[in-house]
């Protein structure tokens, strides 16, 4: 199949589900109303709440949402072939993607802009509040890990892209020197700072790290997830707008150019697929249900947008009709980025066999691979535009992990400071996250690394859904179209959970593993079933607060007729 | 303006939203929360006179007084609103 249909097809069920699913949702059950105040109106602080045009949602919805998951998972999902995953990624986007990023706004919205953490306190128990906070946390280290792995394969597989990353930082920093302490121009450090990355980009072509360091240093995992972790201190300990802002400011417009000139690049090759729609239901990571429905997570549906969406978006909505577009309209575009994901995935290797070399390697040089070919096709070099590719994969992924090292310093401190003090310093919360993230990359297989992650962010959106499903009951409303999804993503999830611990932790107790696989499997799979029986007693509460609720408006007198 | 000109730059408009909602609208967010941790404490020192306990001498107070009173309402609004850990991520 051309992957030009495959597009028309995404554009064809993304108008569907925004213009008559949606918008019936909008208007019939949720019914916004534009004359109703947002928290971001009623609650205006001049910093978390505070109304903002849509249009800049827009941008700040899909930056935020939008990082290295809705690639990766469709790259290694092809492995079951490119219709179960083209059918996951169009359905789950239908049916769930959406339903859950627009009511998880809409939630936090009509509760005042509180957080998931008061939501699930307020709607099912208090108990319910800690153990979804605990939950949050391994899954941020899941997401450490699986991110990590990412950044750290790709450093090694593809030697021009250290280089090319140091500049990218390198401009990063001047730019944050130049807008903060220097006060220049925005747009003349915007010029300068992304033509130092591009330069990066084009000295990684000339001098690869195994030209720069030795083939031994350039191929030592260790090595690299070293520099992700010291990147990642950096951005945890230094004030955020010396560090972290800058590079991510530089890097969003080498990330923004890659993808327009990238899906350009597809217009104009319009590429066939080449890999087959479909290769067994078994393979090595696991059976089509439930594994590949959490390898896909961020291109069908992702716990961590219903996080961005009552945290954030919620807290800066000037209008109720605006949910619609921010919340439901933006997953629709990541859709579309899955898709791009897919077809780089299904259309530049000329057999199954190639793939499967190169995804070996990991997910990184199948993306740079792919992007090389399509930015080649508008005109960059094919060495270049790979390098091009690889930079864009480690800072998606980069980004996102530098911003969950903080949050755990952040949580490591409030959860661990009653114990010792010396948890509060910035330096040893840093440490207690990056080691336990570094333990990850270097110990676990990064496929069974990136299931974990999909399974516990794939969860996270199952219990975000339970709590839209416990106030749509609250209030009275039709629940079906949110919980039906919850119930399915519940199931699926716990289900892909535990399959891979029973996997992970058959083999550690096996004793057939030895080193860093003993200490990755288990890690991998003990965290895993925490997030299965943090998951369980969640669900038991929030039984018990849908029981309680349809109790509460059972109880109330009905209207009269008459 | 016809209404062909303002339908253009409504769209160039728009797009610039979105490439500043990309690039920069984390950045102003993260320097507006700076900025108000920093009012938080400049609050904090003045607090002590509103509530009849002078912490400063009364002098300095009285000229600290007229930059902090704009900035009471949504300074409260941010000290008593319920915070969590989640808040940390968006």
């Amino acid at each position: 199949m051309n992957a030009i249909y495959v597009l028309i097809m995404g554009f064809v069920v993304a108008v569907l589900g925004y213009r008559v699913y949606a918008k019936y949702i909008d208007s019939k059950i949720i019914q916004a109303d534009p004359n109703r105040m947002t928290p971001a109106k009623m609650y205006m602080d001049g910093v978390e709440f505070m109304p903002t045009s849509r249009n800049i949602l827009y941008g700040y919805q899909f930056k935020s949402i939008a990082g290295a998951g809705p690639i990766i998972g469709p790259i290694i999902a092809i492995q079951w072939g490119w219709l179960p995953a083209l059918v996951w990624i169009l359905a789950g986007t239908f049916f769930i993607g959406w339903v859950h990023d627009y009511s998880s706004a809409i939630i936090a919205m009509r509760n005042d802009g509180a957080s998931f953490g008061g939501l699930s306190h307020r709607l099912i128990s208090p108990r319910a509040r800690i153990i979804l906070l605990s939950f949050i946390y391994f899954y941020l280290l899941l997401i450490v890990g699986a991110f990590g792995n990412v950044v750290v394969s790709t450093a090694v597989g593809l030697k021009g892209s250290p280089m090319a990353w140091l500049f990218l930082t390198i401009g990063g920093v001047l730019a944050g020197q130049m807008i903060y302490r220097w006060k220049i121009d925005i747009i003349l450090t915007t010029v300068i700072t992304v033509g130092i990355a591009m330069v990066g980009i084009f000295l990684g072509l000339k001098a690869p790290s195994n030209q720069v360091l030795g083939d031994s240093l350039a191929n030592s995992r260790w090595l690299w997830a070293i520099a992700a972790f010291v990147f990642c201190y950096f951005a945890s300990v230094l004030p955020i707008w010396r560090f972290s802002l800058p590079v991510n400011y530089v890097a969003a417009y080498i990330v923004f150019l890659g993808l327009v000139f990238g899906v350009i690049g597809v217009f104009i090759l319009r590429p066939e697929f080449t890999l087959p729609a479909y290769t067994s239901f078994k393979i090595p990571i696991g059976p089509i249900w439930p594994i590949m429905f959490v390898t896909i997570a961020c291109g069908a549906v992702s716990g961590w947008h219903s996080i961005v969406s009552s945290s954030g978006t919620a807290r800066q909505l000037e209008n109720e009709m605006d949910a619609r577009p921010v919340g439901a309209g933006i997953m629709f575009l990541e859709m579309m980025l899955a898709l791009f994901a897919l077809i780089i995935a299904g259309t530049i290797y000329g057999s199954a066999g190639e793939y499967a070399a190169a995804v070996a390697k990991g997910p990184g040089g199948v993306f740079a691979e792919g992007v090389g070919k399509f930015l080649n096709a508008v005109g960059l070099p094919l060495g270049l535009g790979k390098i091009y590719g690889s930079v864009m994969m480690i800072f998606l992924a980069i980004t996102i992990m530098q911003l969950v090292v903080r949050f755990m310093r952040v949580a490591t401190a409030e959860l661990l400071s009653d114990i010792s003090p010396i948890f509060k310093n910035v330096h040893i919360g840093t440490l207690v996250a990056s080691v336990l993230g570094m333990v990850l990359v270097i110990t676990g297989w990064w496929q069974y690394l990136w299931v974990l992650f999909g399974g516990a962010n794939q969860l996270m959106a199952s219990l975000a859904l339970m709590l839209v499903s416990a106030w749509l009951v609250s209030q009275g409303k039709p629940a079906a179209w949110a919980m039906i999804p919850m119930i399915f993503m519940f199931v699926t999830t716990i289900a892909a959970l535990l399959y891979t611990s029973y996997n992970l932790l058959a083999k550690v107790f096996g004793g057939t593993l030895k080193g860093e696989a003993l200490i990755g499997n288990t890690l991998m799979g003990f965290t895993s079933l925490f997030l299965v029986v943090a998951a369980l007693v969640l669900a038991s509460e929030g039984f018990k607060a849908f029981r309680r609720f349809r109790a509460m408006r059972a109880a109330q007198p009905q209207p009269s007729n008459a | 303006m016809s209404e062909k000109q303002k339908k253009k730059g409504g769209f160039f408009q728009s797009v610039k939203e979105f490439v500043y909602g990309v690039a920069a609208h984390d950045s102003a967010r993260f320097a507006l929360k700076t900025r108000a941790s920093m009012e938080h404490l400049f609050i904090l020192i003045t607090m002590g006179d509103m509530l009849g306990v002078p912490i400063l001498p009364p002098y300095y107070s009285l000229r600290l007084l007229p930059y902090v009173v704009p900035q009471i309402s949504t300074w409260k609004r941010r000290m008593l609103r319920e915070k969590d850990l989640t808040d940390g991520l968006a």
